[in-house]
C-alpha cells in the first residue's frame, strides 16, 4: 500500500558547517541534559580541501570494515566516499557513544517524525520531506 | 556542574609539567568566565608591569559557560595575556570548533606559564595530556601545521577528531601583531597575542574532548534556543537574518562608505571611489564560494573565497569587513583578490589584519609624504599598488627587510621615521575601519578601549549607523558616553558567555535574552542587575591592570588626525572628532575621578581591589 512518509533531505550545497545540528541531536538523545557532539547521530563532516562541509545521518551498524573503498565526485572535486557514508564501521571511529562503544543510529526522532536537527537548522541544508511511499501493510 | 565543566588545566612550559585545579564557582559567578574570569585571574597571578614577552607572563585559553552548549553562536574562546603590542590587558576572541571541544575535554580553561626549553605543542585527549615537541613544525604555518598534527595523529579519521589552534611564523618571530589562528582562519586576532605564544615557545594546541558539557534543564534549554533561533532569524533582525549570512561582515563597506567614515588612504578621507568594487556585495557576486558557520552559529558570516585574478592567486577563508576595509580602502586598493591574499597570508602566517592594514597604510603614507624613502622599502609603495601590499605584508609576517620594522607595530614605524602621528591607532594598537569623526560615540570607544583601539569592546555602529533597535544621531556627542558605558559593560558580559558578540546585532536582542540562557545553562542565578554589575566589574578590573601596567589619561586619545583635521569631503566634511565634549563625562558616569582612576567608593561597590 501507499502511504506518507517523512524524511530528512540533507542539501550539502546549504550547510555552513556550525553544527548545531549535532548539539540538537545529543542533547535530545541524553537523559543526562548533555551536548556531546560525539553522542549525536548526525556529524557534520569537513572536506579540508574545498572547505565543504557534509551532515551524515547515522545508518546501521557493520562490525566489518568495507573493501569496496571508493571516491565520490562532486562539482568536479573527488572525495574520499567514507565522507559520505551513513554506516558505524571499525574503520570510521563515528556514530559510536564514547567508552561504551555501543553504535548510535538515526532514530527520527519524534512522534510524529519531527526531529531535532532538522528544527536546529537554520541555514535551511536539512529539511523534513512527506513523501508517497510503498510501505509494507501492517499485519 | 552545568554550563561550566569546573576544571582548569594549568601548564608549566618550563619544566614541562601540568596540574589540573578545580574551578573556583564563586569567582566564575562574578565574572561568568571567556574574557572576565580570565581577566580576573590574570589580574591575580601577574605583576602588569611584566614584559608582555617574558616568560612572567601567562597566556590564558578560555571558554565561557555557553560555550558549546549549542547556545546559537556559542563558540567563542578568549586568549587573555599582557599584550606587547600595547601594554595593556590584551584579551582576543576566537569562533570556529576549538572553544567548544576545548569543554567537551573538560576543560573551563587553559593557563599557560613560563617558556619551555625547546618549541613544544600541547597535545589533550580527554584526559590523556601531554607536552610534545614542535620543533619539526617550527617555522610552519598554521594551515602546515594544522595539516601536519592531524596527519599524526592518524588519517584520515583520527586526526580529523582533534580541533586545533596555532601560530605561524609571525608568532615565532614575536611579530607584536601576531595571532592565534584555529580552524585555519578563525583568529584571536588582535593585540600580538600570538607573540606571547611563541615567547613561550609554544606552537600549538590539539584537543579533542568527548565528555560534553550539561545544563541544568534540557526542556528549558531547547524552549530558549527555539525562541533564540526565531528572533535571530527573524525579518526585523535584518542585519543577522539577511546581511551578515548573505554577505558576510563586508556588507558594511557599501553602508560605510555612504556614511562617509570609510578609512580611505589610512583615514585621510572618509569615502572611497573603489568601495563597490570591494563590497560584501561584489565578493558574493565574485569571489565567494560558499558560506561558513562557527560552532552552532546560524548567522554564517564566515566567507570560503578563491581569488580570480592571478597574479594573486589563492584561496582559503576571508575576507571580513574589517580586512578589506584596511587592506582595501586604507590602503587605496580595489582589486577585491588583492585583498583576499593579504588575508591569506595573515592566516597562514598567523598576523591581525586590522593591525596589518593600519601598518601597511601607515607606510604608504609615510611613503608618499617622502617621509619613509623607497630605499629602505625596496620598491614603490604607493597607495593602491596592490602588489607592494601584498609583498608588505608577507614581510612583515617574515620580518624580512622592511618587515622587521613593519612588525614592531605601526607605532614604531611611524615613530621609526620621525612622525608617529601619522599612524592610526589608540594605544598603539590600530584603528578598525571607521573614521571617528563621523562617528563621535564611536571615537569615545576607541579612545577608552581597555585593550586599544577597538570596534568590538563596544560597538556603537550598531546604533550610530545600522540603527539596530534605537537609531541615534553618528555626529552628536550627547548622551554617547552613558550609551558607551551601557555597551562596554554588556559586551563584556558577552565576551565572558562564550557567545559572539553578533548575536546582539539581532533586533531585539538584549540582557534579557542573556539571563535565561545563563541560568538554564548553569543554574546559578542570574539576574539582570547581577549580569550587567559583573560586566562594570570586568571592566573596571582591566582598567586597574592597565594602570598599574603604566596606562595614564593621555593614553585615553585619538590621534591627531581625528581630532583637529575636519574631515575633507563626503557627508561628514568639515567634522572632527569632539573627545574633549564626552571623555569627563565618560570618567564621572563610570565612577572614576578626573585621572580616569576608578574611585575606592566604585571599587568596593564592585568587589574590587
Amino acid at each position: 500500500m501507499k502511504a506518507m512518509v517523512k524524511k530528512i533531505q540533507v542539501d550539502f550545497d546549504k550547510c555552513t558547517g556550525c553544527r548545531h545540528c549535532e548539539t540538537a541531536c545529543s542533547l535530545s538523545h541524553t537523559e543526562k541534559n548533555c551536548v556531546n557532539p560525539y553522542l549525536s547521530r548526525i556529524k557534520v563532516f569537513m572536506d579540508p580541501e574545498s572547505g565543504n562541509s557534509y551532515p551524515v545521518l547515522a545508518g546501521p551498524y557493520t562490525d566489518a570494515k568495507c573493501t569496496s573503498k571508493s571516491f565520490v565526485v562532486i562539482s568536479k572535486q573527488k572525495y574520499n566516499m567514507c565522507i559520505l557514508c551513513r554506516a558505524a564501521c571499525p574503520e570510521k571511529p563515528f556514530f559510536f557513544e564514547p567508552g561504551t562503544e555501543v553504535p548510535l543510529k538515526c532514530d527520527l526522532c519524534g512522534e510524529p517524525p519531527d526531529p531535532w536537527c532538522v528544527k536546529w537548522c537554520t541555514s535551511e541544508a536539512l529539511t523534513l520531506l512527506e513523501v508517497e511511499e510503498e510501505v509494507e501493510e501492517k499485519v | 556542574m552545568n554550563g561550566w565543566v569546573g576544571k582548569i588545566l594549568r601548564v608549566d612550559l618550563t619544566n614541562e609539567s601540568f596540574t589540573v585545579e578545580d574551578l573556583d564557582l564563586d569567582l566564575a559567578k562574578d565574572f561568568i568566565g571567556g574574557r572576565g574570569l580570565a581577566s580576573k585571574m590574570l589580574y591575580d597571578e601577574i605583576d602588569p608591569t611584566i614584559d608582555p614577552l617574558s616568560p612572567d607572563n601567562k597566556l590564558i585559553f578560555a571558554t565561557g559557560p555557553l560555550t558549546g552548549t549549542g547556545a546559537i553562536a556559542g563558540s567563542r574562546y578568549m586568549v587573555v595575556t599582557k599584550s606587547p603590542l600595547t601594554n595593556c590587558i590584551a584579551s582576543s576572541n576566537s569562533g570556529g570548533y576549538f572553544g567548544p571541544e576545548m569543554k567537551y575535554a573538560g576543560y573551563d580553561m587553559i593557563i599557560f606559564e613560563g617558556k619551555a626549553p625547546e618549541p613544544v605543542y600541547l597535545f589533550i585527549n580527554d584526559d590523556t595530556i601531554e607536552i610534545r615537541s614542535a620543533a619539526h613544525l617550527w617555522g610552519k604555518t598554521t594551515h602546515e601545521t594544522e595539516d601536519i598534527i592531524r596527519g599524526e595523529i592518524g588519517l584520515p579519521w583520527k586526526g580529523e577528531q582533534f580541533r586545533i589552534t596555532s601560530i605561524g611564523p609571525a608568532g615565532e618571530k614575536l611579530c607584536r601583531i601576531a595571532c592565534v589562528i584555529n580552524d585555519k582562519a578563525r583568529a584571536a586576532g588582535r593585540s600580538g597575542v600570538g607573540a606571547v605564544m611563541g615567547s613561550k615557545n609554544l606552537k600549538a594546541i590539539a584537543v579533542k574532548g568527548t565528555k560534553g558539557v550539561t545544563v541544568t534543564d534540557r526542556d528549558k534549554y531547547r524552549e530558549i534556543i527555539r525562541e533564540s533561533i526565531e528572533k535571530n532569524r527573524s525579518a526585523a533582525a535584518k542585519v543577522t537574518s539577511q546581511a551578515l549570512p548573505l554577505f558576510g561582515t563586508a556588507v558594511l563597506i557599501n553602508i560605510i562608505n555612504e556614511s562617509g567614515i570609510l578609512c580611505t588612504r589610512n583615514f585621510q578621507t572618509g569615502v572611497f571611489a573603489g568601495a563597490q568594487k570591494i563590497s560584501g556585495e561584489t565578493l558574493a557576486d565574485t569571489l565567494l564560494k560558499r558560506k561558513r558557520g562557527c560552532f552552532s552559529c546560524p548567522m554564517a558570516c564566515g566567507r570560503v573565497t578563491e581569488t580570480n585574478d592571478p597574479k594573486f592567486e589563492g584561496k582559503g577563508e576571508g575576507p571580513e569587513y574589517e580586512t578589506v576595509a584596511l587592506f582595501g580602502a586604507s590602503c587605496g586598493i580595489d582589486n577585491l583578490s588583492a585583498v583576499c591574499k593579504a588575508n591569506y597570508i595573515c592566516n597562514e602566517l598567523g598576523m591581525d589584519t586590522i593591525d596589518a592594514g593600519n601598518i601597511v597604510a601607515c607606510a604608504m603614507e609615510l611613503y608618499e609624504k617622502g617621509f619613509l624613502p623607497e630605499k629602505d622599502i625596496g620598491f614603490k609603495a604607493n597607495f593602491g599598488n596592490a602588489e607592494a601590499l601584498v609583498k608588505l605584508v608577507e614581510m612583515m609576517g617574515k620580518r624580512e627587510g622592511i618587515g622587521d620594522v613593519l612588525a614592531e607595530g605601526g607605532y614604531a614605524l611611524a615613530k621609526k621615521y620621525s612622525h608617529p602621528e601619522l599612524f592610526m591607532g589608540v594605544k598603539k594598537q590600530g584603528l578598525p575601519a571607521y573614521d571617528p569623526r563621523g562617528v563621535q560615540g564611536m571615537g569615545l570607544s576607541y579612545a577608552t578601549s581597555n585593550r586599544g583601539a577597538c570596534h568590538v569592546r563596544s560597538y556603537l555602529i550598531a546604533t550610530e549607523i545600522l540603527g539596530v533597535n534605537v537609531k541615534r544621531d553618528p555626529f552628536t556627542t550627547e548622551g554617547k558616553a552613558a550609551v558607551l558605558k551601557a555597551f562596554q559593560d554588556l559586551t563584556a558580559v558577552i565576551d565572558s558567555t562564550g557567545l559572539c558578540l553578533f548575536l546582539s546585532l539581532a533586533e531585539g536582542f538584549g540582557p534579557d535574552d542573556l539571563v535565561p540562557l545563563l541560568e538554564v545553562a548553569t543554574g546559578a542565578d542570574f539576574t539582570k542587575e547581577n549580569m550587567i554589575l559583573a560586566g562594570e566589574r570586568i571592566w573596571n578590573l582591566e582598567r586597574l591592570f592597565n594602570l598599574k601596567a603604566g596606562l595614564i589619561k593621555a593614553d585615553d586619545t585619538l590621534p591627531p588626525r581625528f581630532l583637529k583635521e575636519p574631515m575633507p569631503e563626503g557627508p561628514v566634511k568639515g567634522r572632527v572628532c569632539k573627545l574633549d565634549e564626552m571623555l569627563p563625562e565618560y570618567y564621572q558616569l563610570r565612577g572614576w575621578d578626573k585621572n580616569g582612576v576608578p574611585t575606592p567608593e566604585k571599587l568596593k561597590e564592585l568587589g574590587l581591589k
